[in-house]
């Protein structure tokens, strides 16, 4: 049975704004449309019926006002008339618009089962707002299963709307630790910050030994024991490691 | 060393050749040389092989059985090591051969500890092969 806009409107808990900005209407339309107004028109029933989750049968055309609630004067466009000054000649009269006839309405879409994807997000989209199904259901007023694939796309619109914005605008890097450089830098900086020299084996086949002095993601600069630097390019290496005679126990540990 | 490691490497002793221009001058399809040098996994068939090898003057087989030996691959291996607590050999370019448990690995290096105590800190473009490889290991995943 059809029941008046105000009341299914109220029945979900959702405000007069809330509508205006699901159906795309004007508010001081919805709240003509409540009031009794006015009679729904036919080309903004589906509009309403997706913005309240029910049927447009769901809806009654013509709403009853709400019982004790103050009239609301219809607002329409009044064009005021004004005089001519005498001295002005009158402009001349428009010339009528000529109407390019409109082309014919496409055929409403049949209604498609949603699509396995769809429920899947939807899904998503409850844990990430930590609301249940059933929650939601008792909000559409109806069971998902019973969405066709164009009204859950329009829950799932306005759902990932709600999760945009609950959730902190921050993204958090995955960590994988192939995507990071980080266990060799840690290394690097425990062997800098303890002064002990390590021992370079070079792709040449040579040897040199340093202390750390600095280094980046493709180099390594090093303290010759002379006292002199040198900076080594990370592509020229193929190990190292610390000094044997020095305690095991005290390796840098990243 | 991979196959794209590799690669780098002889594009640097070409006097730092681009990719582009590797393309250019080869038959190679758009993007397939630079997805060779670049990704994890083994990318390149026999026909790319024998282009390069003829591009860079050096034998076919040199570049062939480092397709074998990925990046991924490698990783899979230093993993399994981490995970499990097994020693690994890692041969590696100057001849030299790294044998012990994995400590930790990232994108340059691998930390390896030694049976006689301590790190050896290997480059992982400086690793030739590995031993053993990781049980679940499919170079083509």
């Amino acid at each position: 049975m059809a029941e008046n806009l105000w009341e299914l409107r109220e029945q979900k808990r959702i405000s007069v704004a809330t509508v205006a900005n699901r159906s795309g209407l004007p508010i001081g339309l919805i709240m003509e449309y409540e009031s009794g107004l006015r009679s729904i028109d036919p080309r903004h029933l589906t509009r309403l019926a997706r913005a309240l989750y029910v049927e447009e049968e769901d809806i009654r055309l013509q709403s009853e006002p709400r019982p004790g609630a103050p009239p609301l004067e219809r607002r329409d466009h009044v064009v005021h008339k004004v005089e001519q000054p005498i001295d002005r000649p009158a402009p001349p009269a428009p010339k009528p618009r000529e109407r390019t006839p409109r082309p014919p309405q496409a055929q409403a879409q049949p209604s498609l089962p949603p699509r396995p994807s769809q429920l899947a997000h939807l899904d998503a989209l409850l844990q990430r707002l930590e609301q249940t199904q059933a929650a939601l259901e008792a909000e559409l007023g109806k069971p998902v299963a019973s969405l066709d694939r164009a009204a859950l796309s329009s829950v799932l619109k306005l759902l990932q709307d709600q999760a945009k914005a609950k959730l902190p605008a921050t993204r958090h890097r995955a960590y994988l630790p192939e995507s990071v450089d980080e266990y060799e830098a840690r290394y690097l900086g425990a062997a800098h910050a303890s002064g002990e020299p390590l021992r370079f084996s070079l792709f040449d086949g040579s040897m040199i030994e340093g202390s750390v002095l600095g280094f980046g993601p493709y180099i390594v600069t090093v303290q010759l024991a002379d006292g002199s630097e040198l900076t080594l390019n990370k592509l020229a290496l193929v190990s190292y490691r610390r000094l044997p005679a020095q305690d095991s126990t005290k390796e840098p540990r990243p | 060393m991979s196959l794209g490691d590799y690669l780098r490497l002889l594009r640097a002793q070409r006097g730092g050749v681009t990719p582009w221009e590797i393309e250019a001058a080869t038959p190679l399809s758009k993007g397939l040389y630079r997805q060779m040098e670049q990704r994890y996994k083994s990318v390149g068939d026999e026909e790319a092989i024998r282009i390069l090898a003829a591009y860079f003057n050096v034998p076919e087989e040199q570049l062939r059985w480092r397709t074998k030996w990925p990046r991924k691959a490698l990783s899979k291996a230093l993993v399994w090591s981490a995970r499990s607590g097994e020693p690994i050999s890692l041969e590696l370019w100057n001849g030299a051969t790294v044998t012990g448990i994995v400590r930790w690995w990232d994108l340059g290096a691998a930390a390896v500890e030694l049976p006689e105590g301590g790190l050896e800190v290997v480059q992982r473009h400086a690793v030739q092969r590995w031993d053993p490889p990781a049980p679940d290991d499919d170079v083509k995943a």
